[in-house]
Formats: C-alpha cells, sequence, structure tokens
C-alpha cells in the first residue's frame, strides 16, 4: 500500500478512468476503492489499480477513505457531494459543479460545514497552452486584452451511460458541460462578467447536432466570442486567439500537435472524447496532484467551490440568453 | 468604355484604378478628387486626366464612375453621377444612413443607370468554391454561421465618425453579411452587438462583436475587430464556417497564401496567390454596363448589409438585440 491519502472513485466513465490511471503515479495518494453502476467498468478500473469494487455508500461511509472523487453525470454531483462532504470526506467534483446554482449553494455549504475542502475539475487551467497563454497575458506581452476568441469541440454528441450528455435537464448540454471550460479559463484571465450573450440550436430543431456561440463582455472591458461544437469537423479540437493592446496570440490544437495520429473510424464513435497530447504530464494528473498536495499539507492549486459556482453562473447565464433571446446581466 | 474615378479618400482606390487600367475595352479616362493634390497624385501614377471640377468630369463623355470616397460622401457623388446619366460602381458601405442609401437607389433607378456595391470579396474564387459546395447540398441544412472580418486599424477618416458612418462595425460587418445573403439566400432579422474602444487611441470603435438571428431559424456571429497588430503576418482576413445538418464548411477568404520569412520585414508574411477580386469585381461591373446586364450586387443589397450595422449599433447602446425591422 502507498502511503499518502486513500482515494474513493464514484463514477468510472470517461473522466472517472482518467482519474484512476493519474492516481496511479501520484505518489501521496492512492485509489482504493471505486463504484461504478456498470460492473465491467467497475472491473476494469479494479484490475488496472488494485483498488475494490464497492458501492458508492459503502466508500463514503469508509472511515479510512480521506477523498471522493465524483465523475457522475452533472445532475448526480449534489447528493454524492453532499453524502461526502457530511461523512467528513474532501472531495473533488468534475466540472461543470452542478446543474442548478441552488445545487451548487448545497454542495458549497455541506463542505464548508464539514471543514473538508472541495475541488471543482476545472482542468483547462492545468493544460500546458492555457497555462503558457495565460502567463504572457500576465506578463503583459500583448498588452490589455480586447478580444478574445476560444474554440471547442468538433465531436459528435458525446454517448455515455443512459445518453446522459443528450438529456439536456441532466446534462445542460456543451454550453454547460463543455465550454463552461472556457467560461472558466477566460474568467481566471479576465476577471468578472458584466453580459451574457448567446444562441445555439438548443431548442430549435436538430438538438443532437449541438452548437453554440456566447458572447461575454467582461468588467475589464474584454469581449469574448466563445465557441462550442458538438458537430464533428474532424474530432476534438481547441482553439484561442487574445488580441490585446501591444499585440495578438493565437493558438490551433489542429496545427501545433507534435504528433498527427489518423485512425479511421466511423463518426459517430459512442463515448467521450478526452484529450490527450504529448505531455510532461497529463494535466488531469497534474490537477489532481495538486488537490492531493493541499490536502496533504504541501502546495498547489485548486480550483474550488466558490470558483467553479462563478464559473457556473455564467453558463447558466448563457442558458437564460439561448432560452429568453435577450442579453443577461451578472 | 471610358470609366472616370471619383475621389481617393478611400484605401481601395488605387487597386480598382490598376483594375480599370488592366480591363480591355475600357479607357481609364480620368480621376476627380475633392482633395486636388490627392487627385493629381493618383492622375500622375495611373496615367490619366486630372479634372479639377466633379462636373467638368461628369460632363465628359465617360459613361461610369467608381467612387472611393468617405463612406459620407458616397451620396453626393452618386447622385451627382445618376444625374449626369453615369454608372456607378461604389465602395462598401454603400452609405452612411438609409436615407443616403435610398436616395442612391432612387437617383439611380430614376436616372436609368446602373448601380453597384463593390462587395469584392464575393468574387475570391475561394467564395465562389464555397457556394458551389453549398449548393451541392453536402452540408444539409445550415444551422450556424460563424463569421469574421478582422483587420488592422485603418486610421485616417475610417475612424471619424461624421465620414465613416462609425467604426470596427461599420467597417466590417458589411462584407460578411453580403456574402450570407449571397451564398445561402438567407435575410437578417434580428442583430446583438458589443462593441467598444479597447485598443486604439481613437474616436470610434476598434472591437465589434455581433451576434444575428437569419430566416430560416439559422443564427450567426461575426466579428468585426480591428485587432490585427502590426507585427501580424498580414492586413487581417474574411473567414466563414457553416454548420449544416450533414458537414461542416470552413472557409477562408485568403487562405491561399505561403508564408514569407525576410529579413528586411522583420516580421513574417502571408503571400496571397488567391486571385485579384477587386480586377474581377470591376470587370463585372463594366461587362454588366457594356452588355447592358443587371449588376450582380445592387443598391438593394448595400442597404440590407447597411442595416445590419445600423442595427448593431443601436443594439450596442441598449444592450439588447434589435430588430432590422425597427430601424428601417
Amino acid at each position: 500500500m502507498k502511503p499518502g491519502l486513500k482515494v474513493g472513485l464514484i463514477g468510472g466513465g470517461a473522466m472517472g478512468s482518467t482519474h484512476a490511471e493519474a492516481y496511479r503515479v501520484i505518489e501521496n495518494a492512492e485509489l482504493v476503492a471505486i463504484a461504478d453502476l456498470i460492473p465491467e467498468r467497475a472491473q476494469a478500473i479494479a484490475s488496472k489499480t488494485g483498488a475494490t469494487i464497492r458501492s458508492a455508500n459503502e466508500i463514503i461511509g469508509d472511515p479510512s477513505i480521506d477523498v471522493i472523487d465524483v465523475c457522475v453525470p452533472t445532475f448526480l454531483h449534489r447528493d454524492f457531494v453532499v453524502k461526502a462532504a457530511e461523512a467528513g470526506k474532501h472531495v473533488f467534483c468534475e466540472k461543470p459543479m452542478a446543474r442548478s446554482l441552488k445545487e451548487a449553494e448545497e454542495m458549497k455549504a455541506a463542505c464548508d460545514k464539514a471543514g473538508v475542502k472541495l475541488a471543482i475539475g476545472h482542468v483547462v487551467r492545468f493544460f500546458p497552452e492555457y497555462i503558457s497563454a495565460y502567463h504572457k497575458v500576465k506578463n503583459d506581452q500583448i498588452g490589455d486584452v480586447a478580444v478574445v476568441r476560444t474554440t471547442r469541440g468538433g465531436f459528435a454528441l458525446p454517448t455515455a451511460w443512459n445518453d446522459w450528455y443528450a438529456n439536456y435537464e441532466w446534462s445542460g448540454g456543451l454550453v454547460l458541460d463543455m465550454i463552461i471550460h472556457d467560461f472558466d479559463y477566460l474568467r481566471w484571465l479576465l476577471g468578472p462578467v458584466e453580459r451574457v450573450f448567446a444562441k445555439s440550436t438548443l431548442g430549435r430543431d436538430y438538438n443532437r447536432l449541438e452548437y453554440a456561440l456566447v458572447t461575454l463582455k467582461f468588467k475589464s472591458g474584454a469581449i469574448a466570442h466563445v465557441e462550442g461544437s458538438w458537430v464533428n469537423s474532424g474530432g476534438f479540437h481547441t482553439r484561442f486567439e487574445m488580441a490585446g493592446t501591444k499585440g495578438l496570440i493565437d493558438y490551433d490544437s489542429r496545427q501545433t500537435s507534435p504528433i498527427k495520429l489518423t485512425v479511421n473510424r466511423r463518426d459517430g464513435t459512442p463515448g467521450v472524447p478526452v484529450p490527450t497530447g504529448a505531455w510532461e504530464e497529463s494535466p488531469y494528473t497534474t490537477e489532481l496532484r495538486n488537490f492531493i498536495n493541499v490536502l496533504d499539507g504541501k502546495e498547489g492549486i485548486v480550483v474550488d467551490g466558490n470558483e467553479g459556482y462563478e464559473s457556473l453562473r455564467i453558463a447558466l447565464a448563457a442558458l437564460e440568453s439561448i432560452e429568453t433571446g435577450k442579453a443577461v446581466l451578472l | 468604355m471610358k470609366v472616370g474615378m471619383i475621389s481617393f479618400a478611400h484605401v481601395h482606390a488605387g487597386a480598382y484604378a490598376s483594375a480599370l487600367n488592366g480591363i480591355p475595352h475600357v479607357e481609364f479616362a480620368g480621376i476627380y478628387d475633392e482633395d486636388e493634390a490627392r487627385g493629381a497624385e493618383a492622375a500622375e501614377k495611373y496615367g490619366v486626366a486630372h479634372f479639377k471640377s466633379l462636373d467638368e468630369m461628369l460632363a465628359s463623355d465617360i459613361e461610369a464612375v467608381v467612387i472611393c470616397s468617405t463612406n459620407a460622401d458616397h451620396c453626393h457623388y452618386t447622385v451627382k453621377a445618376a444625374e449626369a446619366k453615369k454608372h456607378v460602381l461604389v465602395e462598401k458601405p454603400i452609405a452612411t444612413t438609409i436615407e443616403d442609401a435610398k436616395q442612391m437607389i432612387e437617383a439611380c433607378k430614376k436616372h436609368n443607370v446602373k448601380l453597384q456595391i463593390a462587395f469584392p470579396v464575393r468574387y475570391m474564387p475561394a467564395m465562389v468554391e464555397a457556394k458551389r459546395i453549398v449548393q451541392s447540398g453536402q452540408l444539409g441544412r445550415i444551422l450556424a454561421i460563424k463569421g469574421t472580418n478582422n483587420g488592422s486599424m485603418p486610421g485616417g477618416w475610417f475612424v471619424e465618425k461624421d465620414k465613416s458612418g462609425g467604426g470596427a462595425v461599420m467597417d466590417h460587418t458589411v462584407h460578411v453579411v453580403d456574402i450570407i445573403r449571397w451564398m445561402l439566400g438567407l435575410e437578417f432579422e434580428e442583430i446583438y452587438a458589443e462593441y467598444d474602444r479597447l485598443i486604439y487611441d481613437i474616436p470610434s470603435e476598434d472591437c465589434g462583436m455581433l451576434t444575428m438571428e437569419l430566416t430560416g431559424n439559422v443564427f450567426a456571429t461575426l466579428d468585426t475587430s480591428w485587432n490585427r497588430p502590426k507585427s501580424y503576418p498580414t492586413w487581417g482576413g474574411v473567414t466563414l464556417t457553416l454548420i449544416g445538418t450533414s458537414g461542416v464548411l470552413e472557409m477562408d477568404a485568403f487562405g491561399q497564401y505561403y508564408n514569407v520569412y525576410r529579413d528586411e520585414a522583420t516580421k513574417a508574411e502571408w503571400a496571397n496567390f488567391g486571385g485579384n477580386m477587386d480586377y474581377i469585381l470591376v470587370k463585372d461591373f463594366v461587362d454588366a454596363c457594356i452588355n447592358d446586364k443587371p449588376v450582380k450586387i445592387t443598391g438593394e443589397d448595400g442597404l440590407r448589409a447597411l442595416e445590419v450595422a445600423l442595427a448593431a449599433y443601436e443594439s450596442g447602446r441598449i444592450h439588447q438585440p434589435v430588430k432590422i425591422e425597427d430601424i428601417r
């Protein structure tokens, strides 16, 4: 058994199995238990990591476990996070924090009351290109940021347990599930958002091809255009362009991969694409390592519940704008 | 056919002048410019007559004029040319107000002369090919459109509202609006805009971001920002992404380029080989005049594009979407 914190993982889907891999290389943490409704999935993680397969309630109730990692569909986050906090566990919860602000508030309150730490999986803050651009801007290399454009997606609607991504009430669609990454990153970079206007295919007539364009006006003055796409345009990719008073940065993951692999595959392959890359360390590992280190009394960067809540507000404002056709003030 | 040019205020004047000199059947007959020195210089550069008075040029035997004045002067010059029975090719945007645009359209109709708006991007071979793909049906039904028309900050009268009608939004809304109308046959119904002066110390906005509702349950966004720094490899560009039920089409109107690294330039450059859209535009206008065919880009096309820019300004004022019909 490794020294360090004992982690129980709830949910072994695309993100849960990514996290399970991460714990194998984090020295001061050990994945000891996995819960998943699909036995084969739990078994796959258990046989790779040595974790035992147990029910979620057993894991949360086990006094030897220090951290609960919640990787279930969005609409279930609140229940598991609150239970885990009440059991005195620190919690890592995948993004988006919750399906509604009320749920997110309950999660924050439960963690505060129990005195446990809560981290939200805004992993883009740990991606090397996004970190590098963040520092480029903060070091005044392009001056004050004026206009930002981001792109995320380009793959068909992800398919997972019970097709939950396709259920708007469960997932919030791509605005809440995916481009919240960009909302969070931009808020980290540029500060609070003043106004949101958005349009999407949602509620029109072709919901399995979801595509959204969101404009954010920041209190700093900056204007951001955020594109999210669950329409296949060659597979998952991300882009950003930031224009400032002294210069411009642009990035396109399709043009900067040091390695290109093409595997013939039909569009609509089941699953959820998780970015891979030529990394010193997977950003998913870096993210969890930081949280574990903080719990372990060391230095680390954690996107906490307050941050997760603020980014959730932007995504929900975008959904409100899509629904009403009006601009939403934050 | 003899053609004259009115005003070299706009930076595109040189490209049209070169085109006029290169088109068979055209005699580039002369230049009038309200700035006499600028007119004389241009006349010498292109080897044509310099008219010191507009009336003198309009009284000559030219059959058409190309107008590259400030946006605000388009109406005055177009009406004068129409009254003198000259066909008109006028730089975009058609005008700075709906009233002016309508007056121009009426005058040309009344005097039975052609009025074409200079939207050269329609003539880019890449755009022509894109329209062919759209019309082939390969994309299915169009759901959404993402457009950009970014550029460097032009300065000069472009930033003075009384001459240009606005800033980055006025300058860069109309091209992509026209391309969308032409390529997809959609009309614009409601506009939301965020714009601001964020980069340069100028009187007008330099950044603009429009979100638009179109006919056919289609939505679109358009980035009009003058945000290309001096170190950028080119002046800017026009891009358009179409999201369809059976496919996605990404277009870069100026995407046919190669990289150039020259020590004398101190920055990387993109050398374009995508075709001379200004030449094709002017030639098409001349052909329409000579053969008495309808022009491809009408005054109404210019007015439709202008309406979107004006609705964007109104939206930016009230921070909510504005219906096109409410600003007509």
